[in-house]
């Protein structure tokens, strides 16, 4: 491997990138469409910022933003992209939504969308890369340097039940109701490099692990570890991944806010060290955060007591609160506190909307008509 | 009364549902033997068993066979012409404008080059002027059940689907106003020139207002269940059909006109999407068979050079008033010449123009016929492959169809 494809390339501590990835559906009766080619082709002759690529199957776009450093010039530019999605989806007559799963989509259904790396992806994992029309937001939090990105991989891990929970809109899976809050990380645990980034100490020591892997022909690079949480050396960042595609930009934003407050804490006042017992608890952890959203347990592996996921969200947000108005992201933590305050989720809202209209065609066309402004969050 | 009075007569009187089933059967092996020996579309094999069976053929299928068996084409017609309906979307019009100017604009082409073409090769201008405006119209059956027989979707696909919507629309509303001219030619009075238009266009349109509001009325009504919805949507699909029939109106404008009205105007989404696949799959292997029947071959010798002729001025003239407009409109490249040849298809909707015109001036129909159903024979069959091979290679196929 050469010396710069391992190098950890400094980025501003406490910036910011979002990507998200968006369902594309049709028109008619709501269900997945495949018009990803001709979606990102026309919005290549619009004016927009960021950028808009390709996903896994043809029924999906990312999203992506530039690097942004204020939670208010990020959703600024999260809904500048969204309204310019928008339009070319209106042209082509399909409609964009937020979410982590389509409700009723069936995966045998879907094409990988032609490009090399899809097309491998689709030989080695077989179903499982068509049952991974998912859809899920990375948080990109910039950071110093390797070590830097080590440590703060290893102390966010303690809090990826808090992303699962407050993302958490992916109820129903395949026409069914899942009885979880975020059913989409099931489906990423499939994965064989799913999971998360062993015990190094250093950046040394992970350049170590990663050499070994690639040695063994395991990976060729940082994108074939689906980790939760994972270093990119090439951006200079560490990148959340469990976060469910909410369903407005807006809270899209409020989240990418919280993890860049909660990174700035980690970073600055150094709480722990990196602990394995964080580890140990993991999967229980995340299991209760995508199952009950913020109504689950976890166990802090501090005190070893169980709390209230939703205690524990918000005891968060109150430390944090210095360090979101440094970072001018008071408002959005705000916002966070009172929906987690009230116990709302999106697949809460998902679930409403289900029971309010009688059918998952229904809920596809609300969650849609959302994303784009045109009902409210809250019915 | 004789001993064996129990026993059926012999030979048995012909039964609409023995035809049924037997048609269907023939289809469907026709169909077969097709994809898999020549590997082309099952609609091609329905047509060759239809051109087999009928007048081109073995003659078993006869005028009088072909009218007991016209039930099924019509609610095979109802079916799809609905479904073509749901998928024409006003909003959609509205926000790519440029989608129904190239309906327009190529509708427009397609009649000027025909008309021209037929006028070069001396047909008079009247009968050229009436073949020109059925070839604007392409085949809403064959676009459809090909697109769903692979399983298409996407913008060559919806944008196809949508131009044949307007096109079959566009083509009704010129053949009718031409009509009227025909009336005057043979000194029909003014107030049948004026008054059979006016009525044709609108009764049908609200015929299918009726039925569209009466379908959501319904659907408002039984709530929330799929299959409630769809039983509601069949029936008023026949009752449609039967009163469009009745009332001598067209059963192409409302139906089209039932289906996308219950789409466009239905504000509060009271009508679910319905899923008429298979149901409708039985009716449309019906549908081409009788078509392939209904149309002979023989034909092809008196009207031969001026159906290639005409085929080939109304692919000229679909082809620049598709190509022409693409460029503005959000199609990515590429895309508008496969477009072209997903229109190609025609069929069932023109023959139906033909005899309409046939049968209030049959001397008239003659003339018509020999141009238009031997352009329609040639149509029928390379229509479906023209269509699959275009989604096909638009990349819209699904997987493994």
């Amino acid at each position: 491997m050469s010396p710069a494809e391992t190098e950890f390339k400094r980025s501003a501590p406490f910036t910011l990138g979002v990507e998200l990835e968006l369902q594309i559906l049709n028109s008619r009766d709501y269900n997945l469409a495949r018009d990803a080619a001709d979606l990102i082709e026309l919005l290549g002759k619009m004016e927009h910022p960021g950028a808009v690529r390709p996903e896994i199957t043809e029924s999906m776009i990312e999203i992506n933003t530039s690097i942004q450093s204020t939670h208010y010039a990020l959703v600024r530019e999260l809904r500048a992209i969204r309204d310019a999605v928008a339009l070319a989806a209106q042209r082509l007559n399909v409609r964009v939504a937020g979410g982590g799963s389509h409700p009723f989509h069936q995966w045998g259904d879907r094409r990988i969308y032609p490009t090399e790396r899809f097309q491998h992806i689709l030989d080695l994992y077989g179903y499982l890369a068509k049952q991974f029309t998912i859809f899920g937001q990375h948080v990109h939090i910039g950071c110093p340097g390797g070590d830097e990105a080590v440590y703060l991989t290893h102390l966010l891990a303690r809090y990826a039940p808090h992303f699962i929970a407050l993302s958490a809109s992916s109820p129903f899976q395949q026409g069914e109701d899942t009885s979880y809050q975020s059913s989409r990380l099931n489906t990423v645990s499939a994965f064989p490099l799913s999971g998360q980034m062993p015990f190094v100490r250093s950046w040394s020591e992970f350049i170590e692990y990663f050499d070994k892997m690639r040695g063994y022909g395991i990976v060729e690079s940082m994108k074939d570890f689906y980790w939760d949480i994972r270093p990119r050396p090439e951006y200079g960042t560490v990148e959340i991944r469990v976060f469910d595609t909410p369903l407005t930009v807006d809270r899209a934003a409020a989240l990418a806010a919280y993890a860049q407050a909660l990174a700035r804490h980690l970073l600055k006042d150094r709480p722990r060290p990196p602990s394995r017992e964080v580890y140990l608890l993991y999967n229980h952890n995340r299991f209760q955060a995508c199952r009950y959203g913020l109504g689950g347990k976890l166990i802090d592996a501090d005190t070893g007591r169980q709390v209230s996921l939703k205690d524990d969200v918000l005891e968060t947000i109150a430390l944090l609160e210095p360090h979101a108005a440094e970072l001018g992201a008071g408002l959005a933590l705000k916002e966070l506190e009172s929906g987690a305050r009230e116990g709302a989720s999106d697949a809460d809202w998902l679930r409403r909307a289900f029971r309010e209209r009688g059918t998952l065609g229904d809920v596809a066309r609300l969650q849609s008509d959302l994303w784009v402004g045109l009902t409210r969050p809250v019915a | 009364m004789t001993q064996l009075s129990f026993l059926p007569d012999f030979p048995p009187a012909a039964s609409p549902l023995a035809l049924f089933g037997l048609l269907l059967l023939a289809g469907v092996i026709g169909g077969e033997f097709v994809r898999r020996v020549l590997r082309l579309p099952r609609i091609v094999g329905y047509v060759l068993v239809g051109l087999a069976l009928g007048a081109s053929g073995l003659n078993w299928l006869d005028g009088a066979l072909l009218r007991e068996a016209w039930i099924f084409v019509d609610i095979a017609l109802g079916l799809i012409l609905f479904e073509l309906g749901r998928r024409l979307d006003f909003a959609w019009l509205r926000r790519e404008p440029w989608l129904a100017a190239t309906a327009v604009l190529e509708s427009a082409l397609s009649f000027a080059f025909v008309f021209v073409a037929l006028l070069y090769f001396g047909v008079e201008p009247l009968y050229a002027a009436i073949a020109a405006s059925i070839a604007i119209a392409t085949a809403p059956a064959v676009v459809l059940v090909a697109a769903q027989e692979i399983g298409a979707e996407g913008q060559v696909t919806e944008r196809a689907l949508n131009l044949t919507a307007m096109n079959s629309v566009l083509a009704f509303v010129t053949s009718t106003m031409l009509l009227a001219w025909l009336h005057h030619e043979y000194q029909a009075s003014v107030a049948t020139v004026v008054l059979h238009p006016v009525y044709l266009l609108a009764g049908s349109a609200l015929l299918g207002y009726v039925a569209s509001v009466a379908a959501m009325t319904l659907a408002r009504w039984l709530g929330r269940t799929e299959r409630g919805h769809l039983v509601v949507s069949l029936g008023l699909i026949a009752v449609t059909v039967a009163a469009a029939r009745l009332f001598e109106l067209s059963v192409v404008l409302a139906l089209l006109a039932f289906g996308t009205l219950s789409k466009n105007l239905d504000r509060r989404h009271d009508l679910l999407p319905v899923d008429i696949g298979w149901i409708g799959q039985l009716f449309v292997v019906v549908l081409f068979v009788v078509s392939g029947a209904s149309l002979n071959a023989a034909e092809l010798a008196t009207g031969g050079t001026l159906a290639i002729v005409y085929v080939l001025a109304r692919f000229a003239g679909k082809s620049l008033g598709v190509m022409s407009l693409t460029y503005l409109s959000g199609v990515r490249r590429g895309a508008a010449g496969l477009l072209c040849l997903a229109l190609t298809p025609m069929s069932g909707t023109a023959v139906g123009m033909v005899h309409r015109t046939g049968q209030l001036y049959p001397d008239f129909g003659a003339k018509l016929a020999a141009i238009v159903l031997s352009a329609v024979l040639i149509l029928e069959l390379v229509g479906p492959i023209a269509v699959q091979f275009a989604l096909r290679r638009a990349g819209e196929a699904a997987e493994n169809k």
